[in-house]
């Protein structure tokens, strides 16, 4: 029994020795520390608030601004600490009647009682600062200073640049270990969102005792736990923004994407995707109306054409093809092929454009006059695998290295994409490749990439949008880490025939009337057939001749031919880049008016078949703001001339 | 020999009707403070919904002291068994509430079949090792069935996502055999690896020495090699795998938010449980030595600290009545503890005695992990402080768990003629 009663006496001495062990603690935290120690009057609490940092801005080539913060105004209640007999001073202060502050009042308690909740937002600089001035006789009102985008030029970018919304729930749940919370802002698409991580910048802290009665006594150990917000790097862009409002103006009433690269560096000088948003409605709480628009519009203005459509490339796929066959020795510099008005497979004819009939002519020719026989014959003698393997290489069928952008790889059909399609299949299927034409499509930038290359010998540039990141509290500076071109292993004097044969679409062909007046430039025209409605109109650009400085695609939906809509807009943007003007010629001004007021998209069926229904998620409010639209990867329409 | 109803305790029913009435103090100030107009109307009838049950505990305590202890000891198997079902029935078939899946809805209440399952758990093991005429842990068949009969219940909260009711049952295992007679190296075997796993959160370098010290002392104690070879293999094999956890497997966010109570105010935790713990800290400071007075308390009446009324109960008492009010609480429930081991040491029969340890172990598991996290040594661990917390089944269940030892003590006359 002795052993027993040590038992016990070890076990209430282990009790004592926990209730001893709290019981310290309690005098450590509550009797030593309590009042001095942590600076905390006896009687207060900590209430942390968090300011927001600084969003990095966004500069253009020239250093121009093109977006910065502007600050917004929120007044906060919080129903606890609020004095009912006060509603009538805030309601004079804030413009507005007493029922709207009551109303506010009784939906913040719905939502947190103890809690400040923002109950008016952006309210002006005015209303705001009178409010401030009163601070002190109206407890339980606090306000909030919030930094939204402000965008300085004319031109919108708005694919570009991307737009920034609220946080949504699902958004957070994932990020929530990133530091977000419920109310942050949060890029959504473009730059705003390849670039998030480092635009957003660090959110800073800090810390307010307040009494019982929730008001502010004074900061809590003298702010020296503060930590300032830090702000994001500002991006220094590639885009010229002249260039860029200036292409937008050119795209009014059109659906189609343009994009101009600097064909040494990938630098993309403009990107436009029409129709397009306003970025600076995204500033405000969007209203239900505004969000409404943008989801039901049947041509989605949230869909970047330029990165995401697919399109058949028709003729500007010639050179290509051209440039396949003289490497792979299915044609020689200076040989002659017939360009007869129709070419044979089995029992079908596939024939020229208006049933023309050239004669025999080199392939320079081909592409000065868009012969497709010419082409239908390389096509026919070209093993499909090889076609397919060398328009990979040009950087066709996949995603382009411009990371963050939803992005479409477009189609470039192998052998198992027939046989899956189709089961048997003949050349009569393929035939069409030859001429861009068929089961295939691209995206503008893939075809402004190509453009770059066929005008630099062979280059395919790294697309890029951002020169620099500059942090504006440290200035420290960090560049983007950018592929080297990749080498197209074709010789380069056959990319001087390919090159001499698109100088002279623009001095002879289809797209002499579309000259730069003393600029000599090199393009082809496209027209992608379009089952669903009236032709797509493509061309490719680059100029001067010599030594290009900026290679464009462009592509204008349901426009019909490519000399049309889309070679004007080219010619129109290149000459603004590279003169910063544009010639006051009566050809120049015919092009210019006739697109802003009479070059207009046709009705046609949507670039993305596929679309999903339009969402029936409720609009963005302040609290709930849903994602503008899912990825998609559009291979676009498929034109077929089978 | 007859009973007399005149050798019941007094002082533990004192000293559980005074835990009780501060609970429900601290719980009229969180629901009819100055706040009261902006707190729901259930919340405020939380209060009296916690009258209620404190008058429901004290009708069950009468009718435990009614029923002979044979009927207990008799009742004890079947008690544990009807627990493990109720606690099945609560996992395919149980509420949720913030994650953890321990409650079975009877009509307009809710019954937490965790706390149940103590009571049945503790009447179980006390039946078993009570059943050897010697004493019973000496005997490590005994001692392993003991164990496995609490680890049963405790896997099974697990399951219910509920860790902190988990981390009681497995309490219990060195406290029950402990008093039930198992050797002093055992004991300290099974609570080794938790010591170490605690050291190796903190620190991996500290579990270390402490596995080689602990080792060293149980071989030079128990002079057996194979003691000393279970004492390395439990303390270095929980330090290895939790340090490797902690750096392989966890991301360093989640690692921090493991570690966010070894240094809550960091900036990283200010948002999540770490602000918690803050908050709860700076509840108890702004109480100071003398609080701030009942219904004023700044902390409180802006619901600052979550779980106020009841995981974070203490708070409340240390805020608004400071450090003599929190004393006080501590000693009434650092007396009633005592108390109770009194009554089941003075219990010459097992049975008595190891329902009363294992009562004061479920109790004192609850005290330390719950007043251990208010004040920030532990990390947050859902636990309630028993008698004070608001909530139903707790305050039933350690009720009669309290009403079960104050029979077998006025009634432990009778246990020699049944037992031996």
């Amino acid at each position: 029994m002795d052993e027993y009663r040590t038992r016990v006496r070890i076990y209430a001495g282990v009790v004592l020795l926990v209730f001893v062990l709290l019981g310290l603690r309690l005098v450590q935290l509550q009797g030593l520390s309590g009042a001095a120690g942590d600076g905390i009057p006896p009687g207060s609490a900590v209430r942390s608030q968090s300011i927001d940092p600084a969003r990095g801005a966004m500069y253009a080539r020239d250093s121009t601004l093109l977006v910065d913060n502007k600050p917004t105004y929120t007044i906060l209640l919080t129903p606890r600490y609020f004095d009912p007999s006060k509603a009538s001073l805030l309601a004079k202060l804030l413009g507005v009647a007493d029922s709207t502050v009551q109303h506010r009042l009784t939906q913040a308690r719905e939502r947190n009682a103890f809690r400040p909740v923002p109950s008016f937002q952006e309210v002006s600089f005015e209303t705001f600062s009178r409010v401030q001035e009163h601070l002190y006789e109206l407890p339980g009102v606090s306000y909030d200073v919030e930094l939204r985008r402000r965008y300085h030029t004319a031109a919108r970018a708005a694919h570009a640049l991307g737009y920034v919304q609220e946080i949504d729930d699902r958004t957070l749940a994932r990020q929530r270990s990133r530091g977000y919370r419920l109310g942050d802002r949060i890029g959504r698409t473009g730059l705003e969102h390849a670039y998030e991580s480092i635009l957003r910048g660090e959110r800073g802290r800090e810390f307010v005792l307040v009494n019982v009665h929730g008001t502010e006594v004074m900061r809590y150990r003298n702010g020296t736990k503060d930590e300032p917000a830090v702000s994001g790097y500002d991006l220094h862009l590639t885009l010229d923004h002249q260039l860029q409002a200036f292409a937008e103006s050119l795209f009014v009433g059109k659906r189609g994407a343009a994009v101009a690269l600097d064909p040494d560096t990938g630098g993309i000088l403009s990107l436009v995707s029409t129709p397009d948003f306003d970025p600076a409605l995204f500033t405000q709480s969007v209203s239900a109306s505004v969000w409404d628009s943008l989801r039901s519009n049947p041509h989605d203005p949230l869909y970047n054409r330029a990165t995401q459509s697919g399109y058949p490339p028709g003729s500007t796929w010639k050179p290509f093809m051209a440039l396949v066959a003289f490497q792979t020795g299915l044609l020689r510099r200076g040989q002659r092929l017939d360009c007869p008005p129709g070419y044979r497979i089995g029992r079908r004819v596939f024939s020229n454009h208006r049933g023309k009939d050239e004669g025999r002519i080199t392939a320079e020719k081909a592409i000065e006059v868009s012969c497709n026989t010419f082409f239908y014959k390389l096509m026919d003698e070209m093993e499909l695998g090889t076609w397919h393997d060398w328009a990979r290489t040009f950087g066709f069928g996949e995603k382009t290295p411009l990371s963050g952008f939803r992005q479409a790889s477009g189609l470039i059909p192998d052998s198992s994409y027939f046989t899956r399609t189709y089961g048997q299949w003949t050349q009569g299927y393929t035939i069409n490749l030859g001429i861009g034409q068929g089961d295939m499509s691209v995206t503008p930038l893939q075809l402004a990439r190509y453009t770059a290359a066929l005008s630099n010998g062979g280059l395919l540039p790294t697309p890029h949008l951002v020169r620099k990141a500059v942090h504006p509290e440290t200035g420290r500076t960090s560049h983007p880490d950018l592929a080297p071109p990749d080498t197209i292993p074709v010789d380069s004097v056959y990319f001087e025939s390919v090159q001499e044969g698109m100088h002279r679409v623009m001095t002879d062909g289809t797209g002499k009337w579309i000259q730069i007046p003393d600029v000599p430039s090199a393009g082809k025209t496209g027209t992608a057939q379009n089952p669903h409605g009236e032709d797509h109109s493509l061309f490719i650009m680059f100029a001067p001749y010599e030594d290009p400085e900026i290679a464009l695609a462009v592509a204008v939906e349901n426009a019909g031919y490519g000399a049309t809509a889309a070679a004007p807009i080219a010619s129109l943007m290149a000459e603004k880049y590279l003169t910063g003007t544009i010639a006051d010629t009566w050809e120049r001004n015919y092009w210019r008016k006739r697109l802003r007021e009479e070059v207009r998209s046709g009705p046609g069926q949507d670039t993305a078949p596929e679309k999903p229904p339009p969402s029936t998620s409720p609009p963005a409010t302040q609290v709930d703001a849903r994602p503008a639209s899912p990825p998609r990867d559009s291979t676009g329409t498929e034109a077929s001339s089978r | 020999m007859q009973n007399s109803p005149w050798k019941l305790d007094p002082w533990t029913l004192l000293l559980w009707a005074g835990l009780a009435v501060a609970g429900l103090l601290a719980l009229y100030s969180t629901t009819h403070g100055p706040a009261v107009e902006y707190l729901s109307a259930s919340v405020q009838d939380n209060f009296y919904r916690q009258l209620m049950w404190i008058g429901l505990s004290a009708v069950g305590i009468g009718i435990i002291l009614l029923f002979p202890v044979r009927i207990l000891r008799y009742a004890a198997y079947p008690a544990y068994a009807a627990t493990l079902v109720l606690l099945v029935l609560s996992l395919v078939a149980g509420v949720e509430v913030h994650g953890t899946r321990a409650w079975l809805a009877l009509g307009p209440f809710r019954l937490q079949v965790s706390e149940l399952a103590k009571v049945g758990t503790v009447l179980a093991v006390a039946q078993l090792l009570s059943e050897r005429h010697t004493r019973a842990g000496q005997d490590l068949r005994f001692a392993l069935k003991a164990a496995a009969l609490i680890v049963v219940p405790a896997l099974l909260v697990i399951l219910q996502n509920d860790l902190g009711t988990a981390l009681v049952f497995f309490g219990l295992v060195p406290i029950m055999l402990f008093w039930s007679g198992l050797s002093i190296s055992v004991i300290l075997l099974m609570i080794s690896p938790a010591i170490a796993g605690y050291l190796a959160l903190i620190s991996t370098p500290i579990a270390l020495g402490f596995a080689v010290v602990f080792t060293g002392a149980l071989w030079w104690h128990s002079e057996r090699r194979y003691i000393a070879g279970l004492a390395a293999t439990f303390t270095g094999g929980v330090t290895a795998v939790i340090s490797f956890v902690l750096s392989k497997i966890l991301q360093p966010y989640q690692v921090k938010r493991l570690l966010s109570f070894t240094n809550p105010g960091a900036e990283e935790f200010r948002q999540g449980v770490g602000f918690h713990l803050v908050q709860s800290k700076v509840a108890l400071q702004s109480g100071g030595l003398w609080g701030t007075g009942f219904m004023q308390g700044p902390q409180t009446q802006g619901a600052y600290v979550p779980e106020q009324t009841t995981d974070f109960i203490f708070s409340v008492i240390a805020e608004e009545f400071g450090l003599i009010g929190s004393l006080v609480v501590l000693g009434l429930l650092a007396a009633l503890l005592l108390r109770l081991i009194k009554l089941g040491a003075d219990v010459k029969h097992p049975f008595g005695s190891i329902v009363a340890a294992g009562a004061v172990g479920v109790y004192l598991i609850h005290i330390f992990i719950n007043v251990g996290m208010v004040t920030g040594i532990l990390p947050v661990i859902g636990l309630p402080l028993p008698f004070l917390s608001y909530g139903g089944s707790a305050m039933l269940a350690q009720t009669a768990l309290l009403g079960i030892v104050l029979n077998t003590h006025m009634r432990r006359e009778d246990l020699s003629i049944y037992g031996y």
